[in-house]
């Protein structure tokens, strides 16, 4: 345990010095929520009234999705990994290290944003804010378990960018947190729900604001702790197989 | 007789329908260094993957220090110090970072002496990304030291440094040797081997194809012992062959043979020295090399 702690207080002071953790954990989604947030409390007050809601999905499915794959990639690309193993740290320790503190940051910029979008832009606070903060934790880990299965199944960089970018955008227009998801074409609708961000709002909205939803709140939490479940479980054991692969 | 560090049987890996490494065995005793010699594709660095447990042999034992890789993995990472061929740490990892983290892995404490010992004190606070080639070599080597290793494992350790840079890192080789601990060597490095190395071994296509001390590798082959002699009136002139030795030919003032018995050519060339009252200049006896050894075997292999 000891070593794990040390482990991840390392992970964690390299992290603030790497330029693109930065840029995916912090200042991109932080950026995107002053704007979007601006915007959007302007435009539509009913989805200005649960931003933090909607800009949180939006940064932590930007950090998880497009920020974690890559170092792990890199990892292997580069024989980290492998140097890591030789020297007795095991890969599932780099990849359970990783995770913690791709949450331990997306965390803190959803808890920016949570104190932050009432004072700025005049947003709701939830009403059960104990259920924003279980909610959040339960979406982290499913988008956390994307990041990671993107990054053990991805061969390179750029094939991990793919990946990312197919998962990330339909995220970002299909689930609701730019506009409403009724709004769109019924098939589109349906293509929205195979990802997380899709329930995480449904899940934010109902427990966490106690507003009218489209889908059974609870229901919709329960599928994003499925999700997240399926994708770790997944990432883990592809990740085994990549390890027994190179050995073989 | 003591069990030896390493020890090797029947090893055999394939990739596919290509056979890597084709039935090898060697053992290698304790605080020996152990040279693995052989062209590219030989097997040497799938023999060492094998040794670290970083590889899965198709047959064969092996049995590291007590351990077999397979089977005792963790064990093995506390009694087996490996640098790899290609490795990398993140780039944004500091040295006292990288230190710290894998010394946390083994259970120990900051090595001060090792950071002393290898002379990296002024890089702990540099990144991974601002080392040079050289100094990224002795991060880790310092890495595989941690945990007190009993056998080493070093893959190509000298590729790409400078010169400056191979004879601190043979220093180094010779330190770790000094505190008894084995070291295994994959090198393409002849004078490397037989400046380091008690033992080698050359392996081509898979298979070791000879195994002794260097002098034991160079003396098997059928290479010829080179005599040049150079005289101040050339009385040696015009050459020849002499009994066994072959004439080679003059080059700069020096007649040069080929020869098995060194001993009767230069006894036999001295004499006609003194007969012509000429004196000699100079006079060079030089054994075949072991890069001389290593290529009539790659050579010779080539043309079966």
């Amino acid at each position: 345990m000891n070593a794990f702690l040390t482990y991840l207080w390392i992970q964690l002071k390299m992290d603030v010095r790497d330029r693109a953790i930065l840029l995916h954990f912090y200042l991109v989604p932080l950026l995107f929520f002053f704007v979007m947030g601006a915007v959007f409390s302007s435009i539509n007050p009913l989805m200005g009234a649960t931003l933090a809601a909607s800009m949180t999905i939006f940064s932590v499915t930007m950090g998880a999705v497009m920020g974690l794959p890559a170092p792990i990639v890199r990892m292997r690309e580069s024989g980290t990994l492998r140097a890591f193993e030789v020297n007795g740290i095991p890969g599932l320790a780099v990849l359970s290290v990783q995770a913690v503190s791709a949450f331990i940051h997306l965390f803190l910029v959803s808890a920016v944003i949570y104190t932050t979008s009432p004072l700025l832009f005049h947003s709701e606070i939830p009403q059960s804010p104990g259920l924003y903060f279980a909610v959040l934790a339960v979406f982290l880990a499913a988008s956390i378990g994307i990041g990671l299965l993107i990054g053990v199944v991805a061969r390179n960089q750029s094939f991990a960018t793919m990946l990312s970018m197919v998962i990330f955008l339909p995220s970002l227009l299909l689930s609701g947190i730019m506009f409403p998801a009724s709004m769109l074409p019924t098939s589109f609708m349906w293509l929205g729900r195979i990802f997380p961000a899709t329930y995480a709002l449904q899940s934010f909205l109902g427990l966490a604001y106690q507003t009218t939803t489209n889908m059974d709140a609870t229901l919709s939490l329960g599928i994003v702790a499925g999700m997240g479940l399926l994708v770790f479980a997944l990432a883990i054991r592809w990740f085994g197989s990549v390890r027994r692969g190179e050995r073989s | 007789m003591a069990e030896p560090a390493v020890s090797i049987r029947g090893l055999v890996k394939r990739y596919g329908p290509s056979t890597a490494v084709d039935g090898i065995d060697l053992e290698i005793g304790r605080g020996e260094v152990f040279g693995l010699l052989g062209p590219n594709g030989a097997g040497k660095t799938t023999t060492l993957e094998c040794l670290e447990g970083m590889r899965e042999p198709d047959a064969g034992s092996l049995c590291v220090v007590g351990c077999d890789p397979r089977a005792d993995r963790r064990v093995l990472r506390e009694k087996l110090g490996v640098q790899l061929q290609s490795s990398a740490l993140p780039d944004s990892m500091r040295v006292d970072e990288a230190i710290a983290l894998i010394c946390a892995w083994h259970g120990m404490g900051m090595r001060p002496d090792l950071i002393e010992g290898f002379g990296i004190t002024g890089l702990l606070r540099k990144q991974y990304r601002e080392l040079s080639t050289g100094q990224r070599r002795r991060v880790h080597l310092v890495l595989a030291l941690v945990s007190n290793p009993d056998v080493l494992v070093l893959d190509e350790p000298t590729a790409g440094l400078d010169v400056q840079g191979r004879a601190q890192l043979h220093d180094e080789i010779r330190a770790v040797k000094s505190q008894g601990v084995t070291v295994l060597l994959a090198t393409h490095d002849m004078a490397e081997a037989e400046e380091l190395c008690d033992r080698i071994a050359i392996m081509i296509r898979g298979r070791v194809a000879v195994c002794g001390t260097p002098a034991q590798v160079t003396a098997a082959g059928s290479g010829r012992t080179r005599v040049r002699i150079r005289t101040s009136r050339g009385s040696l002139l015009p050459g020849g062959d002499r009994g066994d030795a072959v004439f080679v030919g003059d080059d700069d003032g020096y007649l040069e043979w080929r020869c098995h018995d060194v001993a009767a050519l230069v006894t036999q060339l001295l004499g006609r020295v003194q007969v012509a009252d000429d004196a000699v200049e100079d006079l060079r006896v030089e054994r075949p090399s072991l890069e001389e050894r290593f290529l009539e075997l790659v050579e010779g292999d080539e043309g079966r």
